[in-house]
Formats: structure tokens, sequence, C-alpha cells
């Protein structure tokens, strides 16, 4: 009785503490590489302040040499009761304000300070492809100090230093801001500067506007190539010739089921400058969105790679937990360089999504610069366990 | 054109724009939402319909025969919910039994029985029932300042629940992300997973999510659609965008394997390309140096210090005012500066 007992009590006590973890697998198989790959995900709760993630992936290829796999996410949360104080140590995306994210061994945490002052800061290696090991005194360190405003935003500044076999790769100060102005309003802003080479290297920010069911916004941006390079790489010393954007997005729900956008922009780089239009529709089948058609209409590019393109996507939601869905894309390059003067691109594919499964094959046609003609077959399969 | 034409056309143009408010939603004859004000107002106690909800049930839709206990005589034999309530309402109801952690029986005592204090949208109106989570605040203002949105969400993820107060999600979401995550991380952690920024930032992805997930054409995606056939356009355009994610290996090396680059194949670049006269490559480096660090990085660099090293026949690559912090005995310095030479 008391063995039976026992066989009881550590089956219960393995339920309970597999109730929290959950898994999910997903196969995609191409006729294009990779020709097979497989994810596997899974995330845990220890307990209400500890938790752990790791996504994996392996693939195969008909290329001799593609064969491959790698951990993408390996890592363990903690925080305290009250929030004040959180950690995590393993593989994972750092990001520190306006920085750039990092691909990390290492570890990470945040701690909250009176007066509502946050500091956070990481430290590790830098993730190498192909779990090298091959890494010589590679390692990048950060920090950033931020004040919250209120519930409503914070102001914060950053700073990151990468080593690549003990030379100075990355040495970039940011500042970042994003506010809740009142209801209707938010802005996002951000501006890192390059230590090494001294320039800026990114500036980026909206604001947008909501007003009823209508949305503007106003973006802009400027990128330079060379400052966000390692500064160990000789192409890092030619040089500013960034590229800019800037412009408007006017969007909304004219209808209960037809949503209407447009962006007007302009894009420069090197003394090109163009615009970047796209106009987006999408018309809802039904009251959830669950079938709908889409269009949208872009003319983008700069000086010789200009291009036009018009897309068409539609997905319909069958019986039997179905959909079909199709996508036909157009692009026009303005000059075609002998590479074709129409690339067109096609995709049909039925899903099938029921309860914890997930199943889907596609065919997908094009005609590019790369291919005169090109049909491949898409398929995957995916099943999660443990979900709520 | 004759009268009786335009009267004809008139009517075709009537029903097309009929049949177009349909297509777009702006019917009349959709159910409307429940009458719950009208209720509250007769004085009908909450608990009279929603019946044992103070004994644990969570979230609680009435039964057909709760109505028909009062209305004894109803109009026709449909339940009645197919007209007096919304299936929106329905919807929201069973999304808040997947994703919330909620007891009604729990919340009932503080409230001294009285649902309308966190039902406040009912004395309004009948169109918003769930109260918001200002209300919710109120009381949990501890799991708000901790952000602990586990103690009352679940899997936030796939939910896409946010207090008010959050950056919302929409518009162009994918571009603007990364001003709008920069100051809030703390906040996307509170619903986002450690793979939600590897998907797309890790430096070994294999495939994005929108590539696993083709058969849906709405899933947002930088590599939507035919961007294989364009990315060369959009990389020129914008080369500084790449650099978001990939590393400058990554044209060469997927340019190799596809077959279109390597050590038997002719050289990529046009006429022109180096050269006294018509000297393109140092316009297009400046512009996009990933591209050239791609296939010339590392000891590739060699080939530009055969004539950019000092007093070499390509002169100095550096822009008027150039200046660096990087140590003169440092890489890249020491490739064209011998020691001791600036």
């Amino acid at each position: 009785m008391k063995r039976f007992a026992a066989v009881a009590l550590a089956l219960a006590a393995s339920r309970v503490s597999a109730d929290p973890l959950r898994l999910r697998a997903d196969a995609l198989a191409t006729t294009q590489s990779p020709a097979g790959l497989v994810m596997l995900e899974a995330d845990a709760k220890a307990s209400a302040t500890i938790n752990a993630e790791a996504v994996l992936w392996t693939a195969a290829s008909p290329l001799p040499g593609q064969e491959a796999g790698d951990v993408l996410v390996m890592a363990v949360r903690a925080r305290t009761r009250d929030g004040r104080a959180s950690g995590r140590i393993g593989r994972f995306v750092a990001t520190l304000g306006a920085l750039r994210p990092v691909h990390l061994d290492g570890a990470a945490g945040r701690v909250r300070l009176p007066h509502r002052f946050d500091v956070e800061a990481y430290a590790g290696v830098p993730v190498m492809p192909g779990l090298a090991t091959d890494r010589a005194w590679d390692w990048a360190a950060g920090g950033r100090v931020s004040r919250r405003l209120g519930d409503f935003g914070s102001v914060g500044v950053a700073m990151l230093e990468q080593r690549d076999a003990g030379k100075l790769a990355t040495r970039e100060v940011g500042v970042d801001a994003g506010l809740q102005l009142d209801k209707h309003d938010d802005l996002g802003a951000r501006f890192a500067y390059d230590l090494a080479n001294p320039g800026i290297a990114d500036v980026g920010g909206s604001v947008i506007r909501r007003d009823g069911k209508l949305r503007g916004e106003l973006y802009g941006g400027y990128r330079a190539a060379s400052h966000l390079l390692p500064a160990t790489s000789l192409f890092t010393v030619l040089g500013d010739t960034p590229s800019s954007r800037a412009g408007g997005i006017l969007s909304g729900r004219v209808a209960p089921r037809l949503e209407v956008g447009g962006d007007m922009g302009v894009r420069g780089a090197g003394g090109d400058i163009a615009p970047a239009l796209a106009l987006r529709t999408r018309l809802a089948l039904d009251d959830k969105f669950a079938s709908a058609i889409s269009g949208e209409l872009r003319r983008d590019g700069l000086g010789e790679d200009k291009w036009s393109g018009a897309r068409v996507a539609a997905r319909i939601a069958l019986p039997y937990s179905f959909t079909a869905a199709s996508e036909v894309e157009v692009v026009v390059p303005d000059v075609d360089r002998g590479r074709g003067r129409v690339w067109p691109w096609a995709l049909a594919a039925l899903a099938w999504d029921h309860g914890p499964w997930h199943a889907a094959a596609a065919v997908e046609a094009s005609a590019s610069a790369e291919y005169r003609r090109r049909i491949d077959a898409l398929f995957t399969l995916g099943r999660q366990w443990g979900a709520p | 054109m004759g009268r009786a034409v335009k009267q004809r056309a008139l009517v075709v143009v009537c029903v097309a724009l009929a049949a177009c408010a349909g297509v777009l939603g702006l019917r009349k004859n959709q159910p409307e939402a429940f009458p719950h004000r009208k209720h509250v107002l007769s004085g009908i106690a909450c608990t009279k319909c929603h019946v044992d909800i103070d004994k644990g049930s969570a979230l609680h839709l009435p039964q057909q025969e709760t109505c028909i206990g009062c209305h004894t005589k109803p109009h026709d034999s449909n339940a009645c919910s197919n007209c007096h309530g919304t299936q929106t309402a329905v919807d929201a109801l069973n999304d808040a039994r997947d994703h919330l952690k909620f007891d009604h029986s729990r919340h009932l005592p503080r409230a001294n029985n009285n649902c309308m204090r966190c039902h406040v949208g009912v004395a309004e109106g009948d169109e918003r029932l769930r109260p918001t989570m200002a209300v919710c605040f109120k009381c949990h203002e501890k799991e708000q300042s901790a952000r602990q949105c586990d103690s009352c969400h679940r899997d936030l993820e796939t939910d896409g629940e946010m207090p008010a107060s959050h950056l919302a999600h929409d518009g162009n979401w994918l571009r603007d992300h990364g001003a709008r995550a920069a100051s809030s991380a703390d906040l996307c952690q509170t619903c986002h997973t450690e793979k939600s920024c590897a998907s797309c930032h890790g430096v070994t992805v294999a495939a994005l999510p929108a590539t696993r997930r083709f058969a849906d054409p709405f899933t947002a995606s930088v590599h939507r659609a035919g961007f294989a056939a364009r990315h060369s356009l959009e990389a020129k355009t914008d080369p500084a965008a790449c650099q978001s994610c990939h590393q400058p290996q990554r044209c060469a090396t997927c340019h190799i394997a596809k077959g279109v680059a390597g050590d038997d194949r002719a050289s990529p670049h046009p006429a022109g390309w180096v050269g006294p006269f018509d000297n393109q490559h140092g316009r297009e480096a400046r512009r996009d140096p990933a591209a050239c660090a791609s296939c010339h990085g590392g000891a590739g660099e060699q080939l530009c210090v055969q004539c950019h090293k000092v007093g070499g026949v390509g002169g100095s690559i550096h822009p008027p005012g150039w200046r660096s912090n990087v140590s003169m005995g440092s890489m890249p310095c020491r490739l064209c500066h011998p020691i001791g030479v600036r």
C-alpha cells in the first residue's frame, strides 16, 4: 500500500511540475535550401519568479556541407517577487535602449532604484554561428541607466563595448525615449553614436496620433552602414554615406471590414533622393477577419535600383479547420540590366489548424534575376504541447 | 440617354452600393449588444441571470433557460442570444476564459457583491462589458508596479492584450519597433519571451517566423513574398537595414551556396569598377561597406591595401576630416599605416 501511495505521489508530483512546461515542434520541408528544418521550442516556469526557455533547430540541405544545427535561445530568467530586480543567464538577444541588439552567451540583469531610476547591464561572448568554439577573447558588455516618467514613458542612456579577439570592434553610446503623451499620441525615438570612429550610427523616431478609427504617423530615420560594421573592418574607415528616410502614414478602418492605409515618404542615400510610396488595403470577408483579401501597391528604391510592385493576398477560412491562402506579387525594376523586366512571384497554400496541430502545404512559383522560372513546394507540420 | 435607362442605371447603382455595404460590413440587421443597461435599470440583480457566479464560476454566460424564466413568451423559437447579444461579445468572453486567471467568487465579497464597481461600462451602455485594466489596477496596484502581468494573464504573447498605457503595436510596427522597444525592453518582456527577439535578431536564425508560417499571407515580415528576387534592390537602397539582423558575411555565404559567387565565378563588378578614369568602387564602398566586407572582409582586405596603403597609388581612403579613436597599432589601421607612419 505504501509503495502504491509512493508511486501515486510521484506521478502526481511529475504531473504538477510538468503542467507549466510548454513544448513546440515544427518541421519545415522545402524543395529549396534548407531542404529540411526542424525547430524545437520549450519554455517552463519553475515558479512565479523563475522560468526557462530554449529554441534550437537542425537543418539538412541537398547542398554539400550545408547540414547544420544551432541553439537560438537557451536562457533562464529569474526575478524578485516585487519585480525590483531581474536577471537572465544563457544564450539570448540582449538589447539596451538605442543600441543595436547583440546575440550573446552571457548574463544580463536589471535593478529598479529609488526615484524611478532603472539600471540594466549585460556581459558575455557574442554568439557565432554553427556552435563555433574558436573564439579568441571576444566579449561584449553594456549598460543603461533610465528614468521612468510616471507610467507613461521613460528616457535612457546606454553604452556598449564589444571586442573581437581583444580588438575594439564597437564602442557606442545611445539615448532613447518612449512616451505615451496622452490617450491619442505616443512617441518613440533613439539615437546611437559611434565612439570608435566618431559619427552618428543610427537615428530613428516616430510620432503617432490615433483619433477614432484613423491613425496618423510621422517617421524619420538615419543610418550609417560604416558605423554599424565592427571597427576592426577596413570598411569602417571610408567615411559616411548614410541612408535616410522620412515620411508619414495615414491609415484607418474606413468601414467595419475595410482597412485602408497610405505611406508617403522619401529615401535618400549618397546624394540620391527618391519617393517611397505604398498604398495598402484589406477587406475582411467576415467580422473576425479570418477571411480577408488585401492589395498593396509600392514604389521604392534609389537611383538605378528603383522598382514598382503590386501584391494581392487572400486568406479564406474553410470548414474543418482548413484555410486556403494565396499571394501574388509582381515587381518591375526600372532598369532591368538583362535580369528580366518583370519579376512575378506567386504562392498558393492550404493550411490546417486543429487544436495543437498546424499543418500546411504550398506551391511557390517565381521568375527573377536568379531563375528564369522556378517552382518550389513547401510543407510544414507543427504541434504544441501544454498550451493554455 | 432615355429616362427609363437612367432609372435602370440608378437601380443598378443602388443595388451595387447596397451589396458593397454588405461586403464592407455596413449592415443594419446585425445582432445587437445584449441590453445589460436596460436590465440593470429595471432593478434586476446581476446574479439573477448570472447564477452561481458567486460560487467559483470563472466567466459566465447565462443559459437559454434563465432567459425563459422571466421572458415566458419568447417571440420565436430561436436561441435568445442569436439576436440579443453579439458574437464579438461571446468571442471576447471565450478569449478571456482562455487567457485570464480570474475567479468572480473571490472578487464579489471584496466588491460588496456590487458588480458595477468593476463593470462600470454597463452604466454607460451595452457595448463595453469587460472592465478595463485601469479598473483592475485600482486594487492590483502592486501587480502593476511590479509588472507581474502573469498574476492575472496567461500566455500574453498570443493573447495580445495590453493596458492603455503601453505603446501600441499598430501601424508599421515591424519598422518602428526598434525605436519604441528601445525605452521599453522591460515592458516588452512582460509579454514576449526570448525567442521574440532572437527569431529575427539572432545570429543563428534558420528561418524567419513568416517563412515558417508561409500559409498566412498576413504575417508581417521584412522578407515577405518575392523578397528573394528584389533583395538586391532593397539592400542597395538601404544597406544599413540589412545589418540590423545580418552579419556582413551573410551575402557571400548565401551567394556562394547558391552558386552566384565564389572562386570559380567571374568578377561580379561592372566595367570601370576600378580604374584611373571611371572609378566606381570608392563610391559604392562608401555607400554599402557591408557588401564589400562580405567578400573582401578579413584577409580579403589586403586587396584594397595593395593600392590604398600610405604612399600607394590609390591614395587615402579616408574622407576629409576623418578621425578615429582606434589605436594606430590596431586593426584595421595597421593594414595601411606601418607602425609609426601616420
